[in-house]
């Protein structure tokens, strides 16, 4: 298979070939354009019950879209993400990837794909209560929103969990509030993660936590509006 | 008149060189900045798609109701154009060809460019974009944009495009809506929607971002209105 990842890094875009006979799994909705002549088909995510999980759950689509080549030329397929930012792709040969909600675009054959429970924290942080983890031999693309960094955790590390988009499972999550309720709230800070183990983190240099917060902004007088609405009603 | 694009292609302006006498047509609410002696009008189109009920459906269309003309009177101007999105831009000089424009693709254009509003029919309106097609006639230059970047098809035989991601393409291909999958049950879970079929000779170009899927990943975790 031969892939090329153009307009890196605002506008990352896969632009993939499929040999006669190979196949790509994407998320659904990441196919932006591709030849005529490849088939499609829609499969649960990972099986029909942790594929609900994972959609009431876990924040992701339910559904992946197979595309294969069944003729005998190469055909040619575009995949993107939802967001604007850069995309990257892992050999897996052996080693783990976690994702976090929304990285997820595309996985090659030989991938496994499972569902990993993240915990009632991750939920309360609105990341879901499902993460996925990809093992196996194949290869797995992933984007950001913004640009993309990579960390190497050597014992302990703290991110904002809003920018945290991959890592390797030798790492265990601790999220909590930065510094009690208040502090968590006032500080702007969010929901941060106390990262513990070894292994690679990958960040996104922008959230769309932050994004939707400063458009909350600037809505503000809508609610405002309706609030005094249904004061005047009471009166 | 000469065309310069700046900042290509994360956030690309048009930096549009008029000569006197020149005229130039965008959608409104485009202009950046301009010289201060270039007389501004707003306009409802005439013709097909024009005046008060085309204006309405271009409203439908996600388009606004007006277009602004542009004219530089007896000096030369400067005029500044660009999109609300971040994206590029694509000149397109038409030589007696049409080309169909996915309307919120549309920027500018320049007089002797022809703009029409072309309904596709019922099909386009379950695909959840807003498309509404724009054609373009004549000859002349057309200044397109697009969330993210453009790339270029050359379509020889049969290309699938998602709806969300059509720029533009030749009149000339041979298009149809249809579902992804073969089956409703299919096409509705996932997640492409509708797509478009392309068939034939001719170029199509596709931005490499989806303004709705974008939107709703943010606009779904906004307080609705």
């Amino acid at each position: 298979m031969k892939y090329d990842i153009r307009y890196k890094p605002s506008f990352a875009t896969l632009f993939l070939t499929l040999q006669p006979g190979e196949q790509i799994f994407a998320e659904a909705g990441a196919m932006a354009s591709m030849s005529g002549k490849l088939s499609m088909d829609t499969t649960f995510f990972g099986g029909l019950i942790p594929g609900l999980l994972k959609s009431f759950l876990g924040g992701e689509s339910l559904f992946l879209n197979e595309f294969s080549n069944k003729t005998q030329s190469p055909q040619e397929i575009v995949l993107t993400q939802s967001s604007v930012g850069d995309i990257t792709q892992i050999q897996l040969n052996g080693r783990e990837i976690c994702l976090q909600p929304g990285a997820y675009i595309a996985h090659t054959r030989g991938t496994k794909v499972q569902l990993r429970w993240a915990g009632f924290a991750s939920w309360f942080a609105g990341e879901g209560l499902f993460k996925l983890k990809l093992s196996g031999k194949g290869m797995v693309f992933f984007g950001a929103y913004g640009g993309l960094s990579t960390v190497e955790v050597q014992d302990s590390f703290v991110v904002d969990n809003g920018h945290l988009v991959a890592y390797e499972p030798g790492i265990k999550m601790n999220i909590g509030m930065s510094g009690g309720l208040l502090g968590s709230v006032t500080s702007g800070e969010g929901f941060i993660n106390r990262l513990e183990g070894r292994g690679k983190i990958y960040l996104q240099s922008r959230s769309v936590d932050g994004l939707v917060r400063f458009l909350r902004t600037q809505l503000g007088y809508v609610t405002e509006l309706f609030l005094l609405t249904l004061c005047c009603f009471n009166l | 008149m000469k065309l310069e694009l700046l900042h290509q292609p994360d956030s690309a302006i048009a930096k549009v060189h008029m000569g006197p006498q020149e005229e130039l047509l965008a959608e409104a609410g485009a202009m950046v900045a301009m010289s201060s002696h270039i007389n501004v009008s707003t306009t409802l189109r005439k013709g097909k798609g024009g005046g008060v009920f085309g204006g309405l459906k271009r409203m439908m269309g996600g388009e606004s109701l007006f277009m602004s003309v542009f004219r530089s009177g007896s000096s030369a101007a400067e005029l500044y154009l660009a999109p609300k999105l971040m994206g590029d831009i694509l000149p397109y000089t038409l030589s007696g060809t049409e080309l169909v424009i996915q309307s919120s693709s549309y920027l500018a254009s320049t007089p002797s460019v022809q703009i029409d509003l072309g309904f596709t029919g019922f099909k386009s309106l379950f695909s959840g974009e807003s498309l509404f097609w724009l054609t373009a006639n004549g000859s002349g230059l057309v200044m397109l944009n697009a969330f993210g970047s453009i790339y270029e098809i050359e379509v020889d035989g049969d290309y699938v495009v998602d709806t969300g991601h059509i720029v533009a393409f030749e009149r000339s291909l041979d298009y149809s809506i249809s579902k992804a999958n073969k089956s409703w049950a299919g096409a509705f879970f996932s997640g492409e929607g509708f797509v478009c079929q392309f068939r034939g000779r001719a170029k199509v170009w596709c931005q490499t971002h989806n303004p709705g899927a974008f939107g709703r990943k943010v606009g779904g975790k906004l307080p609705p209105r």
